[in-house]
């Protein structure tokens, strides 16, 4: 009996290994691997023919800092971007949430099938007929021309706005769901109590509802920016040769110009100030979990 | 009607419905870029494995046979015609349009190429450039024994990169000039000049290509492509990144300025010949013009990569191509300029039109305006690319 025990314990205690593994395996090959690949070539400089470089491992620094010196405009355009987006997505998409976490009772279903729905369709078909929305020639050019609403360009498509609005658009849903998650979590007899202390509907809503949320907030924010700041396909069919992004460059180095170190030591200048500012904005919004 | 400009009626009337292979949507365009960078990526990641799985060159005797792997760009074949190979030849083809850009699937094939692996493919059809490219490289088995080839257009048969064609035969010739919506311009262009009219400011695409992109923009300089110099290359670059600022260039595209083109988005877009055909059919206020000062041709070449398998099935395939009946019912799907002299008697056997389509028969005065760029090293095309990207791609 003793002898069995000891072993049920044995069991239970490499169980979660177990279980754990697969998981670490596959990001230590599809992870881990490329992450290293691409830090040591972003630390190589090339050498050789033309056509097929070698890449010399080197602790080359100066790729970060030409990276850093030439591209600084579209990475601080990136993050202008998808900062922007993640404000208009959370604008948008918070009182979505709310309506569906506690209006729409019997609808619930229904509307969270709506908000996943254009998600079926691939994202570079919905980008590319944002083009078709947008054009020049278009109504909406029309219709917002003739009531002197247009962007100084005359135009929408080929704009900041519209790169800024295929990025809001694109990754909404990343911000609707979590905040869906954690408003739906809250318990309504929460707010019931701080309306029987007298609380005003906004009073409610900043003391109760928002801090509850926050975890929503949070993780739905991290979901848009990260994405949408090293996106390129919303800036290459939405956007003109002014609103170049990073990922622009990026992919760019890799495919036309071949420069790999260049192009990898911009994708990890990326990496680490969107960390660096994730890190920074956790922190600020003292959240310690997400979700 | 002004000289450089087609009878678009009888364009309309030719192309029907057909895409030309140089548009595609940008959705394909996106997808290749993803498997070329996968591909590359995944090659870089692993070891430095060098030992080579290639060597299964056949080196078989007797008549051409097996299965032909065959990489081409999307819509530039006609109807019926690899049917009708396999029954002259009895030669199996499995036919692939997955040659979209010329850099990128040089991306892709490169890792596999420089080890000696297959390419998933027998005979490709790179542009000129990529085909001299992969010979210096030495990744392009010579071409053998093909009777035909006395077919080619004497100045394609000499020309400076490929004398004698011994690695790369010519598929399709065609124009680079501009483009334009005459519905946004309200009037004709004529000029280079033409694309910096500040009433076009916003609505000019420009290729990313450097040398379909540069060419023309160095002979409205005054330069010549056939010596081209860092200098020259550079003046055209300056003057593209000063108009790029001033916000009068909205995109620099690869093949998808149609799009933009034919929706109005752009009024004047540097444009491959035999796509503006395909346009006209639904939008009548396009027009093709080769500037005044010059424009380029491009020739996409028919390449035996050193992977090949079947070295003689490819053989057989330009043959049968170079046979000049057989290649009247390519050019009247694809509307290029045919490679092959005397065409005009085949082509009148299909539509009495097609020879006297100035898009396929381009008219003398055209002729004189359009150079070629000739073979440049390879550290001219990586400084010129280079330097071109710089611009284009920040």
């Amino acid at each position: 009996m003793a002898g069995a025990a000891t072993s049920n314990r044995q069991r239970s205690k490499i169980a979660p290994y177990l279980m754990i593994l697969p998981a670490l395996v596959y990001l230590g090959i599809f992870f881990v691997v490329p992450f290293y690949s691409l830090a040591r070539t972003s630390l190589s400089s090339s050498g050789g023919s033309v056509y097929l470089p070698t890449l010399d491992f080197n602790w080359d620094f100066a790729n970060y800092f030409e990276a850093f010196s030439h591209y600084q405009d579209q990475i601080i355009r990136s993050f202008v971007y998808a900062t922007t987006a993640t404000l208009l997505c959370l604008l948008l998409a918070f009182p979505l949430a709310y309506v569906i976490a506690f209006k729409a009772g019997r609808y619930k279903n229904l509307i969270l099938g709506l908000v996943i729905l254009p998600f079926f369709v691939t994202f570079l078909i919905r980008t590319i007929a944002w083009k078709t929305i947008l054009a020049d020639d278009g109504w909406v050019v029309g219709a917002l021309g003739s009531i002197g609403l247009l962007p100084s360009e005359g135009r929408l498509l080929s704009t900041s706005w519209a790169v800024i609005g295929g990025l809001t658009y694109n990754w909404i849903i990343f911000m609707i769901l979590p905040l869906y998650v954690s408003l739906e979590k809250i318990d309504p007899r929460l707010i019931e109590a701080s309306k029987d202390l007298y609380s005003t509907n906004r009073r409610s809503f900043t003391k109760v509802i928002l801090p509850l949320a926050m975890p929503g907030v949070l993780a739905g924010s991290l979901l848009v920016f990260i994405p949408a700041s090293g996106d390129f396909i919303n800036a290459d069919y939405l956007g003109s040769t002014q609103t170049t992004m990073i990922g622009n460059v990026i992919q760019k180095q890799f495919l036309v110009v071949k420069d790999y170190p260049a192009a990898a030591a911009l994708s990890m200048v990326l990496m680490l100030i969107i960390l660096v500012g994730v890190l920074l904005y956790t922190r600020a919004l003292g959240t310690e979990d997400l979700v | 009607m002004p000289p450089n400009e087609f009878d678009r009626q009888l364009l309309n009337r030719l192309v029907a419905n057909r895409t030309s292979r140089r548009r595609f949507i940008g959705g394909g365009a996106a997808a290749a870029a993803a498997l070329a960078m996968g591909g590359s990526f995944l090659a870089a990641c692993s070891s430095d494995n060098k030992s080579a799985t290639g060597g299964t060159t056949s080196t078989q005797e007797g008549p051409a046979s097996g299965t032909l792997r065959i990489s081409n760009w999307p819509l530039y074949m006609a109807d019926g015609f690899v049917a009708d190979f396999q029954k002259a030849t009895g030669i199996t083809v499995d036919y692939k349009e997955d040659l979209n850009d010329n850099e990128q699937w040089f991306a892709k094939v490169k890792e596999p190429l420089s080890r000696k692996q297959d390419i998933g493919a027998d005979l490709a059809v790179p542009t000129t450039f990529m085909a001299v490219r992969l010979h210096g490289l030495g990744w392009l088995n010579d071409l053998g024994d093909i009777p035909n080839k006395k077919n080619i257009r004497q100045d394609l048969l000499e020309a400076s990169v490929d004398p004698g064609r011994k690695f790369s035969a010519p598929y399709m010739s065609g124009m680079v000039g501009l483009a334009y919506n005459k519905a946004a311009t309200k009037r004709d262009i004529t000029k280079i000049d033409d694309l910096w009219d500040p009433a076009f400011k916003g609505r000019v695409s420009l290729f990313s290509d450097a040398q379909d992109g540069l060419g023309m923009i160095m002979m409205s300089q005054g330069n010549s492509i056939e010596n081209s110099s860092m200098e020259t290359v550079q003046k055209a670059i300056d003057l593209v990144k000063e108009q790029k600022e001033k916000g009068q260039i909205r995109r620099f595209t690869g093949n998808d300025y149609a799009d933009d083109l034919a929706s109005g988005n752009v009024a004047i877009a540097q444009a491959y010949s035999g796509d503006v055909v395909q346009l006209q059919a639904d939008n009548p206020d396009l027009h093709f013009v080769v500037p005044e000062s010059g424009g380029t041709t491009f020739v996409d070449t028919m390449v035996i990569p050193y992977t090949t398998q079947n070295q003689k099935a490819a053989e057989a395939w330009i043959n049968y191509v170079y046979d000049r009946p057989n290649y009247a019912k390519l050019i009247a799907h694809t509307q290029y300029v045919p490679v092959l002299s005397d065409m005009t008697d085949e082509l009148n056997k299909i539509d009495p039109k097609l020879a006297s389509n100035p898009l396929i028969n381009p008219s003398k005065e055209t002729l004189a305006k359009l150079k070629g760029w000739p073979a440049l090293t390879d550290e001219q095309t990586k400084q010129y690319n280079d330097a071109y990207a710089a611009v284009t791609g920040g």
